[in-house]
């Protein structure tokens, strides 16, 4: 054993070494750009979390006004349908949705504001805690999740299996807000855990690489 | 007064904030008090404050005290002068432009050093999304048993070994033992338990093993 380390520690000096050399850092040439980039985007300044949320939730709104009057409408139109239909009886509780491309357009009207959550969601979770004002929200996507799992049914099998991960990974967050804040150890074992869902289930990713490049999603 | 000291100080070619904050100084330890700069008495926190409310020098005076460190990291991780620039770069924009989410929890440094390995991950996967340092976890267990084509030399393949990882064994790998970046802020930086990051170094170590069994032995 002894052996087997100073040969890893040959290993390492020589990788320390030979393993991409840093060279000297360009310290002023990329200041330059940065200022430049820093003045080209006027009103970039600083704000604060909330500031930045309400931004944020401003762009997405906005032009996707329509579309998420038509999610709005398509998830109370299940919910109803799913609180109205007979107890007994075959088939599902909730129909598929007859035009995919409606069904589409809403799962990612859904997909876009999911993954606005999760991103705040990480960045809380590098701070150490968790915004109290996203337990709602959370609760509110997983809600949603659900609904357009059901309306997939055999129409796009790849966004199905797409918000069932997506739908774990809720529960975990909402698992997370729910935890007494005056125990932060807890809270912040648990954020671990539902960090560890995003990045295992590759969801934020596969989010982005679904959302097409219309600037009705952009945003994200 | 800032902005004549940093010329001055650039143009000896070394700037005291590099030294002293180019060691993950927390946030609440004061600089070293080398020169009349009222900003080497600033810690940290009271420039971020400041940059917060627009002050660019102070921005400045933590670009100076944290470039040389993430601009290593982000050449260890992609291996090309230019990319590092363009990740680095990036990475002190967006750092810019979230001042407002930096609540103090942590280092400066320690946020900082997350929303780069943040950018490069992001960067590197949409670079190319097929990359073979994308490959699952479970491809990692066949990394030993992979043929060799050609009979390259010691670094060659400790290089190759190095690229092969995959992607989040080797962003550890890179940080702990190549940059000596200790565990607690790895697992910040990735949103992982300290554990995790142990366990992810471990298992690089032992696939670099695997892979190199050859060329250690010749080592020795």
């Amino acid at each position: 054993m002894p052996r087997r380390n100073e040969q890893m520690d040959e290993l390492l000096t020589g990788l320390r070494e030979g393993y991409n050399p840093p060279p000297p850092t360009p310290r002023e040439e990329m200041w330059a750009i940065i200022q430049s980039r820093l003045r080209a985007t006027p009103g970039s300044g600083v704000h604060s979390m909330d500031e930045a949320r309400r931004a944020r939730a401003n762009r997405l709104h906005r032009p996707l006004g329509w579309v998420t009057a038509a999610a709005a409408l398509l998830v109370l139109g299940l919910g109803i349908g799913r609180m109205t239909a007979p107890e007994s009886g075959p088939g599902p509780a909730v129909a598929p949705v007859q035009n995919p491309a409606v069904l589409r357009t809403a799962s990612l009207d859904h997909l876009v504001k999911t993954e606005t959550l999760l991103t705040l969601v990480r960045a809380d979770a590098r701070a150490g805690r968790v915004e109290p004002s996203l337990s709602s929200w959370a609760r509110g996507l997983l809600s949603q999740t659900r609904l357009l799992i059901d309306a997939q049914g055999d129409a796009d099998p790849a966004m199905k299996r797409l918000l069932e991960d997506l739908e774990l990974v809720l529960v975990q967050i909402v698992g997370v807000t729910n935890e007494n804040e005056n125990d932060p150890a807890r809270v912040r074992s648990e954020l671990n855990l539902a960090l560890d869902g995003i990045e295992e289930r590759n969801i934020l990713p596969r989010i982005q690489a679904v959302i097409p490049a219309s600037p009705r999603f952009v945003g994200t | 007064m800032l902005r004549l000291f940093l010329k001055r100080e650039r143009g000896t070619g070394t700037l005291p904030g590099a030294t002293v904050s180019g060691r993950a100084v927390s946030h609440g330890v004061k600089r070293e008090s080398t020169a009349i700069n009222w900003a080497l008495e600033l810690t940290d926190f009271e420039l971020v404050e400041r940059a917060r409310s627009g002050d660019q020098a102070a921005f400045r005076a933590l670009y100076d005290g944290n470039v040389d460190r993430v601009f290593r990291l982000c050449f260890r991780m992609v291996g090309d002068e230019h990319q590092a620039r363009e990740f680095t770069q990036d990475a002190f924009v967006r750092v810019w432009e979230c001042l407002g989410q930096f609540r103090g929890d942590s280092a400066f440094s320690t946020w900082l050093h997350s929303i780069a390995v943040s950018v490069v991950l992001n960067g590197l996967r949409k670079v190319d999304r097929h990359r073979k340092r994308e490959r699952s976890l479970e491809d990692a267990g066949q990394l030993g048993r992979t043929p060799r084509h050609a009979e390259p030399g010691v670094a060659d393949r400790l290089k190759e070994a190095v690229e092969g990882l995959p992607e989040i064994y080797r962003t550890v790998f890179l940080m702990y033992d190549l940059e000596g970046f200790p565990h607690g802020e790895i697992a910040e930086a990735l949103g992982v338990a300290v554990g995790t990051s142990k366990a992810r170094l471990f298992r690089a170590r032992e696939l670099l093993r695997e892979t190199l069994g050859e060329a250690m032995r010749e080592y020795a």
